[in-house]
């Protein structure tokens, strides 16, 4: 038995091929490369991984309860936090559960601010991936080049939200304000830079010896595995499924646009990491898109029982007072029944299922949150590996403990 | 032997007020914090290491793995409390002198979740010498704790027992 | 396609299918829609129907299973209900196997108990949790903010009040 605070975990005491006892090692909940508080008990039998048992719920914060005891337009400053490398993409998923329940359907100046939202938000979650994983197996470099462009993608979300990280961008009806001429500006002289960047990252990795040696034949998930683990995502797209819930199942408008589905049929390690770089070159593509055609008009739903008037009227209307008064005390109310949406984030599928008794706070929350299912898939893609193998499994999926504890 | 044992050793026979300042301006300059992330602030500690914030500039780029090595904790997100006791765990592994800066509404207070999983401000499990306010803060605001924390490191010179 | 007579009740809300199924008969419902083609769960979950006045309730819990087939793609939702006794379910990770987790998690969070689970031990809260947190009277927690609502009925005398 080993005894450690909160959790019991037993020793096996099973005999290895070697001769010797399995020997059981803890890795985390505090270490430098398990991007978060994951905390695994790996059986090792000489240094080849026999066993992996994750021990989740460090960074468990309550977030489906606390959600069920605020009202439907605040939660959305909730959901921002679970997945903290992609929050507008959590607000889509909320928002999109919440309208879909109220049969609302936003304008379509917000349909593609919300799609350039997430696809900035999957470019800055793909590059701490990559600069993080690089640190981990020996590519330092790669968080400096990785975090300069985040930077200015923290940058534009705060130009357009006011906010560098968790933005509440997308809110259920709409948007949280219109776009500013600036934003486009310095957006638009992103998306013609960033090639060239994705371009010097690949540069340094794809090629790269070490990277390709420690990444090459690690962590194999063949296809069939990975549909049957239920991964999503670059796990499963890494495995040689062309699934991507923008394409499949479109929401926001996706089917419009012109971008292909990442897949590698490498399904190891590597073949994550080339997905994601093709990831990252579609986003910048469909970003050049949205900022092509992005409509004048509104940027919510002409609704003044959803969300509150502009200010101007305050001053002059009597009614405008009452509803944002309404608004602000009790909230809105979302008709009685459940309602599930799903979106493809950086991590994979990332679903909201909300049910509504009628009131005008949620009576159930859940998030369906990608890295919670590809984590399960972590014993199958780490057996039979050497334990230092280990950083490079656990760093491709990247999992963010946020998201699988909530 | 320490420069506190040291000068404990010596009662009250010497005066170190020169070598309190030296040993003060070197502590202050050089605090290695421990690389403890937890949630979003995480990220953002990330981000203050990277080339546009630099926290080399400061003297504080060396984020060791091990808390032995450490002599400030940066608790940079939500503590749950399956996690308080490690969190306690790494604090204690951490040599004298240390300093904390808890990171972000989450740690100082518990910020928006004010619920049954969270330990509602990291000051309850250890000692907190710099609150940053914000969900999560700029990365400029943790190198101004950081930079309040030396003043207060050089300020102290040799940490003496009362 | 399941059988006419597992299915209780069906209809479509907010363009989502659903399909209520009994409790007891909960493996053979799966089983049969797996082999029709919905091979990914994605995802299982509890909600908690106490004291809803909106609609009519058989029991206390509901349990929903998302099933999706991917070739077309469509998405069904089974729902079923239990009792808020000692609520028991038979565990279909064998079927599913991300099921597992998400099974302990709603062990954890709702207490419901899922029979034939190779492992049902809490997996986000501490091992010596007492309370399933997510269910409806277990209180939010936290502490009482000052100058809130709360803390206004905190502050007051009970005789008073």
């Amino acid at each position: 038995m080993i005894e450690s605070p909160g959790v019991t975990v037993t020793r096996t005491g099973e005999q290895g091929a070697f001769g010797g006892e399995l020997l059981t090692v803890n890795f985390g909940p505090h270490h430098p490369s398990t991007h978060g508080v994951l905390r695994l008990i790996v059986d090792l039998d000489g240094e080849q991984i026999k066993r992996v048992q994750p021990v989740i719920g460090y960074l468990h914060t309550g977030i489906e309860k606390q959600m069920e005891a605020l009202r439907w337009q605040q939660g959305v400053v909730v959901t921002d936090r679970h997945d903290y490398l992609s929050p507008p993409i959590n607000n889509l998923a909320y928002a999109l559960a919440v309208e879909k329940l109220m049969g609302v359907e936003v304008p379509p100046r917000a349909q593609v601010l919300r799609v350039i939202m997430s696809e900035l938000t999957r470019l800055s979650s793909h590059l701490v991936w990559m600069g993080t994983s690089g640190l981990e197996l020996g590519a330092m470099s790669m968080l400096m080049y990785c975090f300069r462009e985040r930077e200015q993608i923290m940058d534009l979300n705060e130009e357009i939200s006011g906010f560098r990280m968790h933005t509440s961008y997308i809110r259920p009806g709409g948007v949280f304000a219109d776009s500013t001429p600036r934003f486009l500006e310095m957006l638009d002289k992103f998306v013609r830079e960033m090639p060239g960047h994705i371009d010097e990252y690949e540069d340094l990795l794809t090629m790269n010896p070490i990277w390709r040696a420690r990444t090459i034949g690690i962590g194999r998930l063949p296809a069939e595995d990975a549909k049957v683990l239920g991964a999503t995502g670059p796990m499963l797209r890494g495995s040689g499924v062309a699934w991507d819930l923008r394409k499949s199942m479109p929401y926001s408008g996706y089917e419009d646009y012109d971008f292909e589905v990442a897949v590698s049929n490498d399904c190891d390690c590597y073949g994550r990491y080339l997905v994601r770089i093709k990831e990252m070159r579609e986003a910048v593509k469909i970003l050049r898109q949205a900022l092509d055609r992005l409509p004048d008009g509104p940027v919510n739903v002409d609704d003044r029982k959803m969300l509150p008037p502009p200010r101007e009227e305050l001053e002059t209307s009597m009614e405008a007072v009452i509803h944002h008064f309404k608004l602000f005390t009790e909230g809105y109310t979302v008709p009685a029944g459940d309602a599930y949406v799903a979106v493809e984030s950086g991590r994979g599928e990332n679903g909201c299922y909300i049910v509504s008794d009628g009131t005008h706070k949620p009576r159930r929350v859940k998030f369906r949150s990608a890295s919670f299912v590809n984590l399960q898939a972590l014993e199958r893609m780490a057996l039979n590996h050497m334990v230092a193998d280990m950083i490079a499994i656990i760093g491709t999926a990247d999992t963010v403990l946020g998201d699988v504890d909530r | 032997m320490g420069v506190e044992e040291l000068v404990a050793s010596l009662g009250d026979n010497v005066l170190t007020t020169t070598l309190g300042k030296v040993i003060g301006w070197g502590r202050g300059n050089s605090v290695w914090p421990a690389q403890f992330g937890l949630a979003c602030c995480a990220i953002e500690m990330i981000a203050v290491a990277t080339a546009r914030l630099d926290i080399g500039r400061f003297g504080s780029e060396a984020m060791r793995a091990s808390p032995r090595q450490a002599d400030l904790m940066i608790v940079s997100g939500r503590v749950s409390q399956k996690m308080a006791p490690i969190l306690r765990t790494v604090y204690d592994q951490m040599p004298e002198p240390k300093w904390v800066i808890s990171m972000g509404a989450c740690a100082s207070t518990g910020g928006v979740f004010n619920n049954y999983a969270l330990l509602q401000g990291v000051d309850k499990i250890v000692p907190v010498d710099v609150y940053i306010p914000g969900c999560p803060p700029r990365p400029e605001d943790l190198l101004n704790a950081l930079m309040i924390l030396q003043e207060r490191i050089k300020a102290r010179g040799i940490v003496t027992q009362s | 396609m399941i059988a006419d007579d597992l299915v209780l009740e069906k209809g479509v809300t907010a363009r989502d299918q659903w399909v209520t199924v009994p409790a007891e008969r909960i493996r053979e419902v799966l089983s049969g829609l797996k082999a029709d083609g919905y091979r990914l769960l994605v995802f299982l979950t509890c909600v908690d129907h106490l004291i809803d006045a909106s609609r009519e309730f058989p029991a206390r819990f509901e349990i929903v299973y998302q099933l999706r087939d991917m070739d077309k793609p469509v998405e069904i939702r089974v729902r079923t209900f239990i009792g808020g006794d000692s609520p028991r379910i038979d565990s279909v990770h064998d079927i599913f196997p991300p099921a597992n987790w998400e099974e302990r998690e709603t062990y954890d969070m709702f207490g419901i108990v899922f029979t034939g689970h190779p492992g049902l031990t809490r997996i986000l809260m501490p091992d010596d949790w007492v309370g399933h947190p997510l269910r409806r009277d277990f209180p939010v927690g936290g502490e009482v903010v000052e100058f809130s609502e709360e803390h206004q009925i905190w502050q007051t005398a009970p005789d008073e009040a």
